[in-house]
């Protein structure tokens, strides 16, 4: 492939998606799993609703929501001076949008499993809840967490159908790596499209076995 | 520590990212929404016309459909070259499309292709038979060739016996890489990708459906009016016409 940049853009929106996904993902988890509040079962399906929704669907929706027409896409101009779809940014929400049920499901279940005698020594010692949530439940829960953290880079990374819908198929600018393979395959450049689907499954590979490698030595 | 390892690609990925997206240094750059149908007669026509003016054409394909629906969200495309002039009317209807560029430029042309080229049908209603067991159209709700293969369908009085043997496609290109993967044994898509692929087809008459009558708009949205009137109108100058001509496109009074 001669363009790099679909490459260099995918990375940059799935990471970033992957951090924004992970730190409100496992803060969903821990309200889920932790909290008893009225409609919590409701936050739950709600949460899950991007893996349920057809992907496009899904762009459709955030589309019509964010779009210009919107009134939360005409907050974000008046604000940002600019509207927020068709930007790397709208594809950083899309991507980040579909990669957040992985976070929260995973992650959820994750600290429940954890120990409730680990938690009440923690709480017999004197520390307080925020302390025992952050001294033990979540690095008990570790390796679940960053199941899911790294199910949800995956995710963000592969998305197609919300990206092309809120961010489009604009070369240069918001083509994210799927988005241009798919458009090499729409065009019958199969050199292309073959050669974005290697580089697809190289990056999915490489940092899957990095999060899993730092997962199992953390202390 | 995933965080760490993230941010540190991040801070990679911007930093490199950077010369890939300003390459053109200091060319202008004009952005086309154009539908599937035009992908190989738009290539041609933007290398043309970056040859000419020095301006980056930036080509983004799809369903006319869903193009429209970006348009009217939004989506920074300083020219919307449509497969039907419904779709264009609407935009200028929302008040974000400059009336006065709008202009025809393609009588839109179906055609039969198959992806076993001894099992081309001769005509389109040779596809009552059982021997194509799937006969993929592009999605007539929002694709204008699709509505077209749709019609032509009804037309020749065999749209029930097909109904349950067809396979719709996301756009019109969409539903030639199915066919032309051997997933369907035969689809109805535009002529220009025929042409353009060098496979054989078979024209079905443009009595069967109603004119593709294709038409394009200059946007609002976009920041480059001028480069984009620019591009209009190079596709229907006697040079454009020529290209136009080349993949099967026609004007109503031209030769085709």
């Amino acid at each position: 492939m001669t363009d790099w940049y679909p490459f260099w853009l995918s990375l940059r929106v799935a990471t970033t998606a992957t951090v924004v996904a992970g730190v409100l993902g496992v803060s969903l988890a821990y309200l889920l799993a932790k909290g008893r509040f009225p409609g919590r079962s409701l936050l739950e399906a709600v949460v899950t609703l991007p893996i349920v929704l057809p992907p496009t669907v899904l762009g459709y929706y955030l589309l019509t929501l964010l779009g210009v027409n919107s009134s939360l896409g005409r907050a974000w101009e008046r604000i940002f001076g600019h509207p927020l779809v068709f930007t790397v940014t709208a594809a950083v929400v899309a991507a980040t949008i579909s990669a957040l049920p992985f976070c929260v499901r995973t992650a959820r279940v994750a600290i429940e499993s954890v120990d409730p005698t680990l938690e009440a020594a923690g709480r017999i010692a004197g520390l307080p809840e925020w302390q025992v949530a952050v001294q033990i439940t979540l690095p008990v829960a570790r390796r679940g967490i960053a199941a899911g953290v790294a199910l949800g880079f995956a995710r963000a990374l592969g998305d197609f159908g919300a990206t092309v819908m809120v961010a489009g198929n604009i070369p240069g600018r918001t083509q994210t790596l799927p988005v241009a393979l798919y458009d090499a395959v729409q065009a019958g450049d199969d050199a292309t499209a073959r050669t974005g689907a290697l580089l697809l499954g190289a990056i999915a590979i490489v940092i899957l076995l990095a999060v899993n490698r730092v997962a199992r030595s953390a202390p | 520590m995933f965080v760490l390892l993230s941010l540190s690609v991040s801070t990679l990925g911007c930093s490199r990212s950077k010369p890939g997206s300003s390459g053109g240094s200091s060319t202008s750059e004009v952005t086309v929404a154009a539908a599937s149908d035009l992908r190989p007669a738009f290539e041609a026509l933007a290398a043309e016309f970056q040859r000419e003016t020095e301006t980056r054409v930036t080509l983004t394909f799809g369903s006319s459909g869903q193009l429209r629906e970006q348009i009217l969200n939004g989506a920074p495309f300083d020219l919307f070259a449509s497969a039907n002039v419904e779709y264009v009317d609407d935009v200028v209807d929302a008040g974000i499309g400059l009336a006065d560029t709008r202009a025809d430029y393609a009588l839109g042309r179906i055609v039969l292709l198959s992806s076993d080229e001894a099992l081309l049908p001769g005509s389109i209603e040779d596809l009552a038979s059982h021997r194509f067991e799937r006969i993929a159209i592009a999605n007539p709700r929002h694709a204008p060739y699709g509505l077209a293969a749709e019609q032509a369908l009804q037309s020749a009085g065999i749209a029930d016996e097909v109904a349950d043997r067809l396979v719709l496609g996301e756009n019109v290109s969409d539903t030639f890489q199915i066919c032309e993967s051997g997933n369907a044994d035969v689809c109805i898509v535009a002529l220009s990708l025929a042409v353009a692929d060098g496979t054989p087809y078979t024209v079905i008459a443009d009595s069967l459906h109603r004119p593709l009558r294709q038409a394009l708009v200059v946007t609002t949205n976009g920041d480059q009016p001028d480069a984009a009137t620019a591009f209009a109108t190079l596709v229907n100058s006697p040079a454009g016409r020529a290209v136009m001509n080349r993949y099967g496109f026609t004007l109503p009074g031209e030769s085709p």
